[in-house]
């Protein structure tokens, strides 16, 4: 009786698991996603994971026996509200629906190349977690957040703030810009960089821990506020840009 | 008679000419060529054979001459006269060891200017050897910075390679035109902001000084855009007035671009 009821619970879990995943067998090369809401994890494994954080969240009844179909033509090949298409060495996620995107979670193996794009106000929060490969993220709308990345990361925001904060390992270059958002980022403190610093209206604010030897500044008579300089002597590239708002520069 | 004068006056250094000869002809130090011209002479010319005979008496009687002993007057006037100049170089002396300290002074000079001399050749070689060294470098670091920029897989990459470009002294051609293609073309906006700011860093070349005004009416990345408004205006280049005036009136521009080229315009005029 006991290990029937296991039984029946194991088969249960295998059914909602697998109409949850989908998955791609591929430990590098370059991951475009193109999807408003989206978390993505890096992970030590041989495979691309995708996976829905609400499943049914945006159930609609009405939409019950239709399929979803867009102006690109793509298919929900996937089973999570999503479009995932190889194209050579390059996987492509997209979403079906303009509006509501639905939140999805993407872990990806450590040689794995990151892209980011969304131009759509419709999006949330996008959250990238122990990647260790390059990511390179460009929105308009979305706030970005990272956690315990390696880098290197370039990621451009236009309305959306950015938060960073990396392994002990940092490899840059590491460019982060907004305009109307906050960039706060937190780097090991023996950090060996070339910092650029630079905000129009806004302010920076850096731990003072990091002793920053500035950098003669050019001719070039500056508006705003911008820094540069090193700390620790010099190394990788630090850019950080926020037109309208703050730069936090903290020590892990 | 001038002629005539002058004849004579030849003939005479021609006699002089070839009694040296003749006594060198003598001393028996004469190159084989010239000992044959001169016995070839010497038994076609009649005079030549007379003044050789005449040069062998004289120098006969000179090598059996005795040396001359001065007489014991003589030899004391001599000391007397030597000792007088002793005393007046003693006396002297103080007006002598000038010019010694001078020729001290001299010879020390001397060898700092060679010893400064060679330095310098050696420092130029070292400078030219350098030289040659870093232009090799800055070959090398050019093909890596444009193969950075080159790498369309990796927007880390370029951004790296116009880091590097930013770090170099000077940009040629080759260089300038690939960072104003990232510029105005690469999709990354992290890489065209890195790009200008390479660029920005050679204001002063005109070229580069044109490149910039003209990517401001195709550039077409908003972040970009304010990025480059703030170069120009800090460029004091009153020219891109117009063109700030027409993305004011663009609808489609970011309100934070339409700002800029607002500040931009007050700025400048």
């Amino acid at each position: 009786m006991k290990t029937k009821l296991l039984m029946v619970i194991g088969f249960l879990v295998a059914t909602f698991v697998n109409g949850q995943d989908y998955k791609i067998a591929k430990s590098a090369g370059r991951l475009e996603v193109y999807i408003g809401n989206v978390e993505i994890e890096g992970y030590a494994g041989n495979e691309i994971l995708f996976a829905t954080k609400d499943h049914d969240r945006d159930e609609d009844d009405r939409a019950r026996g239709l399929r979803s179909i867009n102006s690109s033509g793509l298919e929900d090949n996937t089973g999570l509200g999503i479009n995932v298409t190889t194209k050579g060495d390059v996987i492509e996620v997209r979403q079906l629906k303009k509006m509501n995107s639905p939140e999805i979670r993407i872990k990806v193996p450590k040689g794995v190349t990151v892209y980011y794009e969304h131009q759509s106000q419709y999006g949330g929060e996008v959250k990238f977690r122990n990647v260790e490969g390059e990511i390179e993220v460009s929105t308009h709308y979305n706030n970005l957040e990272f956690e315990n990345i390696t880098g290197p990361v370039t990621a451009k925001a236009i309305y959306g703030s950015i938060d960073a904060t990396f392994t002990d390992n940092v490899k840059g270059p590491v460019s982060l810009i907004s305009v109307y958002g906050h960039v706060d980022v937190t780097i090991p403190v023996s950090t060996k960089a070339n910092l650029k610093l630079n905000t129009s209206y806004g302010e920076i604010f850096v731990a003072p821990d990091f002793k920053i030897e500035m950098e003669k500044q050019g001719e070039l008579v500056s508006y705003g506020d911008k820094i540069s300089g090193k700390i620790n002597g010099g190394g990788m590239t630090i850019d950080l840009g926020a037109n309208y708002s703050k730069i936090y520069l903290r020590k892990k | 008679m001038l002629s005539a004068g002058g004849g004579q006056e030849v003939r005479c250094m021609e006699k002089e000419k070839l009694e040296s000869l003749l006594i060198d002809y003598l001393d028996n130090i004469l190159s084989k060529e010239a000992k044959e011209k001169v016995d070839g002479m010497l038994a076609e010319n009649e005079e030549a054979r007379k003044l050789l005979q005449e040069l062998n008496v004289i120098i006969g009687a000179l090598d059996n001459s005795q040396p001359l002993q001065p007489s014991a007057s003589m030899q004391r006037r001599f000391e007397e006269s030597l000792a007088n100049e002793v005393v007046l170089e003693r006396k002297s002396k103080q007006i002598f060891r000038i010019p010694s300290m001078y020729r001290v002074a001299a010879t020390v000079g001397l060898i700092l200017v060679s010893v400064g001399i060679a330095y310098w050749i050696n420092k130029h070689r070292q400078q030219a050897d350098e030289l040659s060294q870093m232009k090799t470098e800055m070959e090398a670091t050019k093909k890596m910075l444009m193969a950075m920029l080159d790498n369309m897989q990796s927007a880390s990459q370029r951004v790296q390679g116009a880091t590097i470009a930013y770090t170099i002294g000077k940009a040629d051609d080759e260089i300038v035109n690939a960072l104003a293609k990232a510029l105005n073309e690469d999709k990354n906006t992290n890489v065209r902001l890195a790009a200008l700011e390479a660029l920005a860093k050679f204001y002063q070349e005109e070229n580069v000084r044109q490149l910039l005004i003209k990517s401001l009416s195709i550039q077409n990345d908003e972040v970009v855009q304010i990025a480059l408004i703030q170069v120009l205006v800090q460029m004091k280049e009153k020219g891109i007035v117009k063109e700030l005036e027409k993305i004011t009136r663009d609808t489609e521009v970011l309100k934070a671009v339409k700002d800029e080229a607002f500040t931009g315009i007050l700025k400048l005029s």
